[in-house]
């Protein structure tokens, strides 16, 4: 018996399962400086995505769900319909600011990082400047200048190539320890090759790493970074279409491509395709190359010899 | 009757038997097999066996073993005992199936129907006592299902032995109504006392024969209901009662292998639409190159950005 199930829809929850690192959580030296949710351009896509700033705005984190269908949680003595689970993981605020910096440069001029971040969307994108790696790291992306003691920034596509390529370097690092499959194809983590393909790998790792890259900066500087780690770029198989049936024209007479003229005669008869069993399925499907067809054992012994 | 043993843990399946006899294993026996409990949404299944030799068969019918549908509970009761006092040559043996193991057997993702079921309990306990040393020779069983089928699967599975499935076998052969008594009576001692596992504080015991159309049960199913859990493990949750009134009262629960039709169903499993293949070719693309595709890092691990919490 199956009935059609009706979803009700998602009431909002206050209560969420998370995993953070210990710093997100720990309890900051001043009083109103709690971590905060809060919601940022997302470098790669543009929209709003979000973050945390925990111990006074001086660390970031982004937040991932681990999000599949059919899951809900038991919680001592509730259930929780959103099965949710939340990773709240240490962050370069650098990705975030470098947006704000790109579209500075354009203007060409050197200019106080603060002038830089500005945003009538997120407004609370100012608060990243307090964080500690904030102002210490702007140098790998963009070029500074030092009056008095106010420090000017201009973007630089060259540094910005550099510090990228060095992720990349480092996330290939990570992902050859944690032993994360980057090939084509899937592969189960329980399966052991007998053969290390190391030379073919080191593409596949750059790639990976290059993908990985990508999910925090835009896609024009995903497109500069992939060349940059002279990658080539690979079409995508979706969109190779298959050949159009249409036929050109030409002036050369037209052939059939068929022939069909042998169902015309009087001794054809439509005999239906025999069903095989499952055995004779099973035979069929067997590598018959370089083997010898039965007839050939039947034909006269001295037509075989000559051959 | 010592139901001991299944009262210890009812949430799974037991086997209760007698001592073998001696005679049995030394003479032609022959076999009878009947269940107690097919129907009711509440409580277990019982499959009982009886044997004894065939030249006692007479024996049994002085007992007046007969029908236990036709005997009043004390009636059986009392047969039962007699039975138990024969052990010089019957033996019977018993497989409790508890509610719990016909719910997650006929629920589970390959489905065990309880025609299945049933005669696996059957096999299993022919199988228990020639592994025991009876002398088997001739097995009766009332039917599941279609009885010729039943029939060759039986003889099939124990070549060598003699095997008939009829209906209505518990009035017709002695032996198998011995058998049905046995499944009968440790049903009835098992729901009388059910010992609700849950934490539940008080239930109500007041739940009637425990069959579908009884009025006492379908009481007891809708004041028992949890909204979020259903029953208790006592209830059947295959039974299509159980489900009519989860469906309507408790809390809906989506489970993965839930049938699923239309275009939500189809997206939940990445497939395509047909008509999408007929759309020119550069709209498709267009839109591709339009959404951002996020890396399989996170796809696979089935992780997202959130934009809210």
């Amino acid at each position: 018996m199956t009935t059609k199930k009706k979803r009700t829809p998602h009431s909002q929850n206050d209560r969420w399962v998370v995993v953070a690192a210990d710093s997100a959580v720990e309890i900051p030296k001043k009083d109103d400086s709690d971590p905060t949710f809060i919601r940022l351009r997302n470098p790669s896509t543009d929209a709003a995505s979000l973050y945390l700033l925990g111990s006074g705005d001086v660390q970031l984190y982004e937040v991932k769900a681990f999000n599949e269908d059919f899951h809900s949680w038991f919680i001592g003595q509730t259930v929780q319909r959103d099965g949710r689970l939340l990773y709240i993981t240490p962050m370069d605020p650098l990705y975030l600011l470098l947006p704000y910096l790109i579209k500075a440069g354009k203007e060409g001029k050197f200019q106080p990082v603060d002038q830089v971040m500005m945003d009538e969307d997120f407004p609370a994108c100012t608060r990243l400047l307090s964080c500690i790696r904030s102002q210490a790291s702007l140098h790998h992306v963009a070029e500074e200048k030092e009056m008095g003691s106010v420090k000017f920034q201009r973007y630089s596509q060259e540094r910005t190539m550099e510090w990228l390529k060095k992720k990349a370097e480092r996330t290939v690092k990570i992902l050859r320890k944690s032993n994360i499959s980057v090939g084509e194809g899937v592969k189960s983590t329980t399966y052991v090759r007998v053969k290390q393909e190391s030379e073919t790998q080191e593409e596949d790792y750059l790639r990976y790493a290059h993908g990985l890259i990508s999910e925090y900066i835009s896609e024009d500087l995903s497109k500069a970074l992939l060349k940059h780690l002279q990658l080539p770029e690979l079409s995508s198989p979706k969109e190779v279409e298959p050949p159009s049936k249409k036929r050109k024209l030409t002036d050369k007479p037209l052939e059939a491509g068929e022939d069909y003229t042998k169902f015309n005669s009087s001794d054809f008869s439509r005999k239906p395709p025999k069903k095989m069993s499952a055995a004779q399925k099973t035979l069929a499907k067997v590598d018959k190359t370089g083997m010898k067809s039965m007839s050939a054992f039947f034909s006269p012994k001295g037509k075989a010899e000559k051959k | 009757m010592d139901l001991g043993e299944f009262e210890a843990d009812n949430s799974v399946s037991c086997r209760l038997a007698s001592a073998i006899p001696d005679v049995c294993k030394t003479e032609d026996c022959c076999l009878g097999i009947d269940e107690a409990g097919r129907g009711p949404v509440l409580g277990p299944m019982v499959y009982g066996i009886c044997f004894c030799p065939v030249a006692k068969k007479e024996d049994l019918k002085d007992l007046k073993v007969a029908d236990s549908k036709t005997l009043t509970e004390a009636q059986r009761e009392d047969l039962f005992r007699k039975l138990d006092e024969a052990k010089s040559f019957v033996g019977w043996a018993l497989q409790i199936l508890s509610p719990n193991t016909i719910s997650t057997s006929m629920l589970q993702r390959s489905k065990y129907n309880l025609n299945a079921l049933s005669h696996d309990a059957a096999i299993g306990l022919v199988q228990f006592a020639l592994d025991s040393g009876v002398q088997l020779k001739e097995v009766f069983v009332d039917t599941v299902g279609p009885a010729e089928k039943y029939q060759e699967k039986l003889s099939q599975r124990f070549p060598g032995v003699e095997v008939t499935v009829r209906p209505k076998a518990d009035s017709l052969f002695p032996i198998v109504s011995a058998a049905s008594i046995c499944a009968k009576v440790a049903r009835d001692h098992s729901v009388k006392d059910w010992n609700f596992p849950e934490a539940l504080g008080e239930v109500d015991a007041d739940y009637g024969s425990g069959y579908p159309n009884d009025p006492k049960t379908k009481a007891w199913l809708l004041k028992e209901l949890d909204p979020v859990f259903g029953y208790p493990q006592f209830v059947r949750f295959s039974w299509s009662t159980t489900q009519t009134l989860l469906d309507s009262k408790a809390v809906t629960v989506h489970w993965d292998d839930d049938e699923e039709d239309g275009e939500k169903a189809a997206a939940r499993q990445n497939n395509t639409s047909m008509l999408s293949y007929f759309k020119a070719g550069s709209k498709t693309s267009a839109q591709q190159s339009n959404t951002h595709q996020t890396h399989r890092f996170f796809t696979e691990r089935r992780l997202q950005s959130l934009a809210t919490l």
